[in-house]
């Protein structure tokens, strides 16, 4: 991608943080390449009010620290107040201050764990009622009761098994086995992993693990011998970008749950998958995370189009409540929590590297990031 | 020198700004650099008893009795309020605690002394704003958790309903009538302690 970091005087410029080095690179760069998609999309058809958006992109090497700091330098060096980025909750939180006191706007399109509201944050990722909820359902009624934890050593595993492990109690089930390992964590330390998982025996394991540990632990486990019809890996960020960089044959027969998979058939996606394809390759995966960051752009567009102004203080308001037909379907931005009305759908892993969608929730659910309606179980599925 | 087109000059340009100063020299230059940053700016004299509540921004001479000219109370302001030292202080420096100043400018006035007064208190007033809004927002979620729990509770011992289909019930009602959860948890604690 050459040429992503010029100026000009009467474009819209925007900052980018997205890692394309170290251990989060498998997805972070599959965002960037979501953000830079769209962002093209809206240039070749004539900018916002005839304006381009030209992006600042930076590489923050997987590091929480170089997030915040690159952000500061958007916001001071280069004079920016929108920022797409951010895929762990580390980074988040590394940014957050900055934007906070400069009064920047940070789009944020990862799923995380919830319980958080910033002024000057838009989530577009899915909270813990748009995907964990329906997930332990899920796995409950399929493959039993007995649950086994697996996570990177940081806020989102923690702060996510510590939800899922109320939502399991309060359905009858029980977490027989909790266990972290580093987030730099190499291929052999998996090994003691497996072992506990031999010898509790779950009827499922939940993993938080994300960037390269997932690939190495879902190797583990085939290697181990293990078999996902009666023992699935259940996961949230295990996406199309994962499970091709760990091999479709790893990956079949393994859970996630997410508001978009590449599968989607009709509506907006198939134009979506086409120009992804068409852009980055045919064997490029669109994911989750990919559809989150290009729609969050567009959603971006639509309310910078109406203020003709990126002022924080003007664009926010413009963008709570907007409403866009997504890949993943018609979302909005829910103006009370600053965070997106999204999908929730459970997909199966294939052969083919793809999701087989095994549940659809009927409408956009509503983000309730603290959970204070509980929300699970409220939602009708269909398949 | 920020180029004019920085972020800090955008934002100055859709400032409000009150100047509640004597009319005098000083006065009128104190308008004149504050027009210079295509704020709108208006001035106000002699004092009102009690000041008007539009502005953003407001510049007001440091006199005895300020704090009970201002139309809100310490620790709600609604815009950013800069004292300006009169010639003759009278030494009551307990008028910047009790007035609740963002900043303070000094006499003689000087162009870039109005500019750093403008932007100190403005940058300062309106991140204060911003953490203010964030805590409100998690008073709001402490308060719509318990409100829920209460009504669940409720719901659960009257309606012979278990905890999930309590949840179910505010959640479907909330829905269809496009509420917050909260306001139907309020509704069904109002109605029980009525209805007993």
């Amino acid at each position: 991608m050459p040429g992503i970091s010029y100026r000009r005087d009467d474009a819209w410029r925007v900052g980018v943080l997205f890692s394309r080095t170290g251990f989060m690179a498998v997805i972070e760069d599959t965002q960037l390449r979501g953000t830079l998609l769209a962002i093209e999309e809206i240039n070749a058809a004539g900018g916002v009010n005839g304006r381009e958006i030209v992006p600042i992109v930076y590489d923050p090497g997987s590091e929480p620290a170089v997030f915040g700091h690159l952000a500061k330098r958007l916001m001071v060096e280069d004079q920016v107040t929108t920022i797409f980025g951010c895929y762990t909750s580390s980074s988040r939180r590394a940014v957050i201050p900055v934007v906070e006191r400069l009064n920047g706007l940070l789009w944020y399109p990862t799923l995380y764990e919830g319980f958080e509201y910033s002024p000057n944050v838009i989530y577009t990722g899915a909270a813990p009622n748009q995907n964990s909820v329906v997930l332990c359902r899920y796995l409950l009624e399929n493959y039993g009761r007995r649950f086994f934890f697996v996570g990177s050593d940081y806020i989102y595993p923690r702060e996510s098994n510590r939800i899922m492990g109320d939502l399991v109690r309060r359905q009858g089930g029980e977490v027989v086995g909790e266990t972290y390992v580093s987030l730099r964590a190499q291929r052999r330390d998996f090994q003691p992993v497996i072992r506990q998982i031999r010898a509790a025996s779950p009827d499922v394991i939940f993993s938080t693990v994300v960037g390269d540990g997932t690939i190495y632990f879902y190797q583990a486990y085939a290697e181990a011998g293990f078999n996902p019809k009666v023992m699935p890996i259940a996961s949230l960020t295990t996406t199309e970008a994962e499970i091709r960089a760990m091999g479709f044959d790893v990956g079949e027969g393994h859970i996630t749950a997410a508001s978009y998979f590449q599968t989607i058939e009709g509506g907006q996606n198939t134009g979506f998958v086409s120009r992804y394809h068409k852009r980055f390759g045919d064997d490029e995966p669109t994911n989750a995370c990919v559809e989150a960051a290009y729609f969050q752009v567009h959603v971006f567009a639509k309310a910078l189009e109406s203020t003709n102004s990126l002022d924080t203080d003007i664009l926010r308001p413009m963008v709570l409540g907007t409403e866009f037909d997504a890949p993943q379907g018609r979302i909005s931005i829910n103006e009370a929590s600053n965070h997106a009305n999204l999908w929730t759908r459970i997909g199966r892993a294939n052969r083919r590297g793809q999701f087989d969608i095994v549940f659809r929730s009927q409408d956009a659910v509503p983000a309730d990031p603290y959970l204070i309606s509980a929300g699970w179980g409220f939602m009708a599925g269909a398949v | 020198m920020a180029s004019p087109s920085s972020p800090v000059f955008g934002e100055l340009a859709r400032l409000d700004i009150l100047v509640a100063v004597p009319p005098d020299e000083e006065g009128t230059f104190l308008v004149r650099e504050l027009r210079r940053t295509r704020a709108s700016v208006r001035s106000l004299w002699p004092l009102p008893e009690t000041l008007p509540d539009t502005s953003d921004v407001i510049f007001c001479e440091l006199a005895s009795g300020l704090p009970a000219r201002l139309p809100w109370v310490p620790g709600n302001a609604r815009a950013a309020l800069v004292g300006v030292m009169p010639a003759q202080f009278s030494g009551d420096f307990d008028l910047l605690r009790t007035s609740a100043v963002d900043a303070v400018l000094h006499r003689p006035l000087t162009a870039h002394a109005v500019m750093t007064c403008l932007i100190i208190a403005w940058m300062r007033f309106s991140y204060e704003r911003r953490l203010r809004q964030r805590i409100a927002k998690l008073e709001e979620t402490l308060r719509a958790v318990r409100l829920v729990e209460r009504a669940k509770a409720i719901l659960v011992a009257k309606r012979n309903l278990n905890e999930d289909d309590a949840y179910r019930f505010m959640q479907r009602q909330a829905m269809e009538r496009r509420v917050p959860i909260a306001v139907i948890a309020s509704a069904i604690i109002d109605s029980q302690a009525i209805l007993g």
